[in-house]
């Protein structure tokens, strides 16, 4: 053992730098946030709960396509359509199993109307497996409540631009434009 | 009829006499019992908190302002908790190992001086007396290890008892260095003593004494860095790993009590009790008009803060890193400690 060892040995002095340590901590301030009175900003383009998207009228925007329920990884969507009386598709039933979403987000991407969305609204904890099945209904009501007053297109702008933009034809391609009435 | 017929003059004083003596006495351990009490409630309180900035954390903050009624919602917890017993325990012996632990720690309260003429028993052996208290609680400890029929309690048990045997040998060789400067075992004497003395107190003599039994006194209430009795990685919570409801409160007050009986007699015989140095009278005249028990308890409360402040630091040491402090380092240095203590009273 050399002299410094003993010195450091018997002098503790290891342990009273670290209590050097503890005591300064003391005096910062804590990093804790008491979570049901202080919350900690949502970072934007949080994704939270589901909710179904409006247009302007009011009218749902989702048309039933289902490109959704296709690219969902843990496959909570499911989506039942039938035939109008013009014979447009009529989007019966859209569903999602909150309890088995993973909130990758990749439905928002992948809906090219920009009829889904995951809102910012995060405290949807229940103690029953019903309240957490999300049916249409609850979606477009998740919307009103907690995404209105946003505007809804800067919001897809910056976080959720349908994919399918960035893959669109390029402009100078000829396109298929419908038949002329 | 007038009861001097009965009983001559005499006796009836002397019968008075004994009866103002005996209420008096049963008035201090009203008042120490429920300072005791309270202290340990709000030492949890404080230890919560200290822990917590020191870990950069606010402790308990939700039950009252500042979370100050915490240590009431946690007592009332443990009351309202079912008491669950082991089905294969030794049920007389898992009754009585909280009740022998948290009794023998209690007892010490009686003959700690909290100030000048306010001690419960004021008995010549009172440190002997501290001494064999803190023995005898290991009975409780190892009982209730034994008793509770579980592996992790029986080992929290063993471990417990070789740990505070071990380091009880210490402790006692730390405080011959005061015995011998005191000339007494008398707790009030040994205050005294320090008063009186050249260095005010008996910490800066004894200063090699003081650390062993500062190490000690942490060791000997099982508190971290010598925590292993309870280590929780390993043995769940060690000796009171069966123990539910109002039996683990018992433990949990034992404990707490322990440590301000350390506290206390660290002040007491190393840091002089309810007197200041005279070389600080001396500088601050004014400071003779605070009454001793504050010195005392600010005293008391450095040392517990100190316990705190160990525990928000240092890891828990390996068991046989644990045996050899005990056995390797700090037995030698109070023994060498006690032979150049005697020594220096010889030739002075």
């Amino acid at each position: 053992m050399t002299v410094r060892e003993i010195v450091k040995r018997f002098t503790f002095i290891e342990i009273f730098q670290g209590m050097a340590l503890t005591l300064k901590r003391m005096f910062s301030h804590a990093v804790t946030i008491q979570y049901p009175k202080e919350r900690r900003p949502i970072s934007p383009g949080y994704r939270g709960l589901h909710a179904l998207t409006r247009h302007p009228d009011g009218k749902y925007r989702c048309v039933g396509c289902g490109l959704c329920a296709a690219v969902c990884p843990s496959q909570c969507i499911h989506v039942y359509t039938s035939e109008g009386e013009g014979l447009e598709k009529i989007v019966e039933r859209y569903e999602v199993e909150v309890l088995r979403c993973i909130f990758c987000g990749l439905c928002v991407e992948a809906c090219p109307y920009r009829a889904i969305a995951l809102t910012e609204h995060y405290e949807f904890s229940s103690y029953n497996k019903d309240e957490l099945y999300m049916t249409m209904d609850k979606l477009l009501s998740n919307w009103d409540k907690y995404m209105a007053g946003r505007k809804d297109e800067e919001y897809f702008k910056r976080f959720w631009r349908p994919m399918s933009e960035d893959f669109g034809t390029p402009p100078g391609q000829a396109v298929f434009k419908g038949k002329k009435q | 009829m007038n009861i001097s017929n009965i009983i001559d003059q005499q006796t009836l004083d002397a019968l008075i006499k004994f009866g103002i003596n005996v209420l008096i006495i049963i008035l201090k351990i009203a008042v120490v019992l429920g300072i005791g009490l309270l202290h340990v409630a709000y030492a949890t309180y404080f230890e919560r908190k200290v822990i917590g900035h020191m870990q950069v954390r606010l402790g308990p903050m939700r039950v009252g302002p500042h979370g100050l009624l915490q240590p009431i919602a946690d007592g009332i917890k443990l009351f309202f908790k079912e008491d669950v017993i082991p089905a294969q325990a030794d049920k007389v012996a898992f009754f009585l190992a909280p009740v022998i632990f948290m009794a023998s720690a209690m007892v010490n309260l009686s003959v700690i001086p909290f100030t000048s003429g306010f001690v419960i028993a004021n008995i010549n052996v009172g440190l002997l007396f501290v001494f064999a208290m803190a023995g005898i609680g290991v009975y409780g400890i190892f009982i209730a290890g034994w008793a509770s029929n579980s592996k992790y309690a029986f080992i929290g048990g063993l471990r417990s008892a070789a740990q505070v045997i071990s380091y009880e040998i210490a402790m006692g060789l730390s405080l011959v260095g005061v015995m011998i400067m005191a000339g007494s075992l008398n707790l009030t004497d040994i205050v005294e003593a320090q008063e009186k003395s050249v260095f005010g107190i008996f910490a800066i003599p004894q200063i090699i004494g003081f650390v062993v039994f500062t190490i000690a006194a942490v060791a000997e209430t099982n508190r971290t860095p010598f925590d292993l009795p309870e280590a929780e990685s390993e043995l769940v919570a060690g000796y009171f790993t069966e123990y539910s409801g109002f039996r683990f409160a018992l433990f949990f007050l034992g404990e707490y009590i322990a440590m301000f009986i350390m506290a206390s007699l660290a002040a007491v015989c190393f840091l002089g009790g309810w007197t200041l140095p005279w070389y600080v009278l001396k500088v601050l005249p004014f400071l003779k008009y605070v009454p001793g028990i504050v010195w005392f308890l600010l005293k008391v409360y450095v040392f517990i803060f100190f316990y705190y402040w160990i525990r928000a630091t240092v890891p828990r040491y390996r068991y046989d890193q644990l045996m050899a402090i005990g056995w390797k380092i700090l037995i030698p240095i109070a023994l060498a400690n006690i032979l150049v203590t005697g020594l220096v009273k010889i030739l002075l």
